[in-house]
């Protein structure tokens, strides 16, 4: 354990940064999800074609895959299209931060936009006529009767989504990103001590799946209040 | 910068002899994977503590940590440990290969073994209360029984997390393995051209997970024939 002193406040700062891309990448899933359940649930045939192949390329290819593609490819195009402007200009990437957030948001957002469209259709119909009945507009429908009667749908499986981002996060190393699993190979680098310095990594993941699994239970507990029977 | 491509069609022939060392990692590890899990899911059932505890804490550490973080800690971590370089085991841990397989095999593991869980657990208590009463003995309920429908119950889910697996042998790449994603990395590094490399790995593993599906969905509908449609 003397090996990791020094290196206590490299990981705090990795755990922050595995936080940030945590947070990003979970709006971008659920913005993602709910576009892609969205169009798949509209009718249309062009958004439910292009829905479709968004959730078989993203559910079909590893995540890796998508993370190297993006940030290389949107590498090469950033620097293309700036070279067009100023061609003294070498190279222009796609900050790790963002590519790795927007890869992984990407990926686990087909994954949401199943669960999503499952709980939309798990709304009981009954309720969207009686609102319909009730002349209320759809807008209003869609936020007061089918998102709160969605959401405690798609908690169980949301909460898994959320596990695979978290874990998700420790594959943006790969790409230069400064987080845990970066500070592991440098503190590696130094003190020669790879299997200290990567189990520390696993104990920081498995705090923070830890975190969000009671995260999960207490928002399936607040969700189900109105479901309890005389307790 | 324009998309070439010509270039797809050079680098699929070299893609694919990734291909092979990608399957001996899939199937080996899916094998073996699904040993232990069965291992995993018969402590987790017994209904001894000295047996169901350890399986759990295996089943929440192995679960709840990054695959990439599992094979780093076996690849660069455990050859640091003396008692380990002086076992059986360094024959394994030696070799990249050994240390892929050996990261898969306990990752998928811990999921399949939870999967196979919840078949088991899916199974009507009735019919395992019928059996017993006709005398019939815990072990042949289990596998006469129990397993059969279980398998049916979890075949569904195993799929998914076969496919989930397939996708994880990607990340051995990242220490020094030439599977196809390895090659992809090298070609790209070499080209710079990332599109064309990338999207040509993405439609090889399409393929593989589309086959996949159609495979475990023809198995389901055999497995199922029986039942009332």
């Amino acid at each position: 354990m003397e090996s990791l002193v020094g290196w206590w406040d490299d990981f705090f700062w990795g755990s922050v940064v595995v936080v940030q891309v945590f947070l990003v990448s979970l709006v971008l899933m659920v913005l993602f999800g709910l576009l892609g359940s969205a169009a798949k649930l509209s009718g249309n045939k062009v958004l439910h074609t292009i829905a479709n192949g968004y959730t078989v390329v993203f559910r079909g290819t590893p995540e890796i895959l998508v993370l190297l593609l993006f940030y290389f490819g949107s590498a090469i195009t950033l620097t293309a299209i700036a070279q067009f402007f100023d061609p003294t200009i070498k190279f222009i990437d796609i900050p790790p931060f963002w590519a790795g957030s927007i890869a992984i948001g990407l990926v686990v957002g087909s994954y949401a936009t199943e669960t999503f469209r499952g709980a939309f259709l798990g709304v009981d119909p009954g309720q969207i006529e009686a609102a319909r009945a009730l002349g209320i507009s759809n807008f209003k429908t869609f936020i007061y009767i089918r998102i709160p009667a969605m959401w405690r749908l798609a908690l169980p499986s949301f909460g898994n989504h959320m596990l695979s981002l978290i874990k998700d996060t420790a594959l943006i190393s790969v790409i230069g990103l400064q987080e845990t699993m970066f500070v592991a190979e440098q503190a590696t680098g130094t003190t020669g001590e790879p299997f200290v310095m990567y189990l520390t990594v696993g104990a920081i993941y498995l705090a923070f799946s830890s975190i969000i699994t009671l995260t999960v239970i207490g928002f399936e507990k607040y969700g189900n209040k109105h479901l309890e029977v005389g307790k | 910068m324009n998309f070439d491509f010509a270039l797809i069609m050079t680098s699929i022939p070299q893609l694919l002899e990734g291909i092979g060392l990608t399957f001996q990692l899939w199937f080996l590890s899916a094998i073996l994977g699904l040993l232990l899990a069965i291992a995993l899911m018969l402590m987790r059932i017994s209904g001894k503590w000295f047996l169901y505890v350890p399986a759990m804490v295996y089943i929440y550490i192995f679960r709840g940590t990054p695959i990439l973080v599992q094979i780093f800690i076996i690849y660069y971590g455990l050859p640091q440990v003396e008692f380990i370089r002086e076992s059986f085991m360094w024959s394994i841990l030696r070799e990249p290969f050994g240390c892929g397989i050996l990261a898969l095999t306990l990752n998928t593991g811990a999921y399949v073994s939870e999967i196979l869980r919840g078949g088991v657990l899916g199974v009507p208590k009735g019919l395992g209360e019928a059996a017993a009463a006709l005398g019939i003995s815990k072990v042949q309920r289990f596998i006469y029984i129990t397993a059969p429908l279980a398998i049916r119950l979890s075949l569904p889910a195993y799929s998914n997390d076969v496919i989930s697996l397939m996708k994880s042998t990607a990340l051995v790449s990242t220490i020094t393995l030439l599977d196809m994603m390895g090659i992809a990395r090298i070609i790209v590094s070499e080209t710079y051209a990332p599109y064309e490399i990338f999207i040509s790995l993405m439609i090889i593993y399409l393929i593989l997970t589309w086959t996949t599906q159609k495979i475990f969905a023809l198995l389901e509908r055999r497995m199922n024939r029986h039942t009332i449609q």
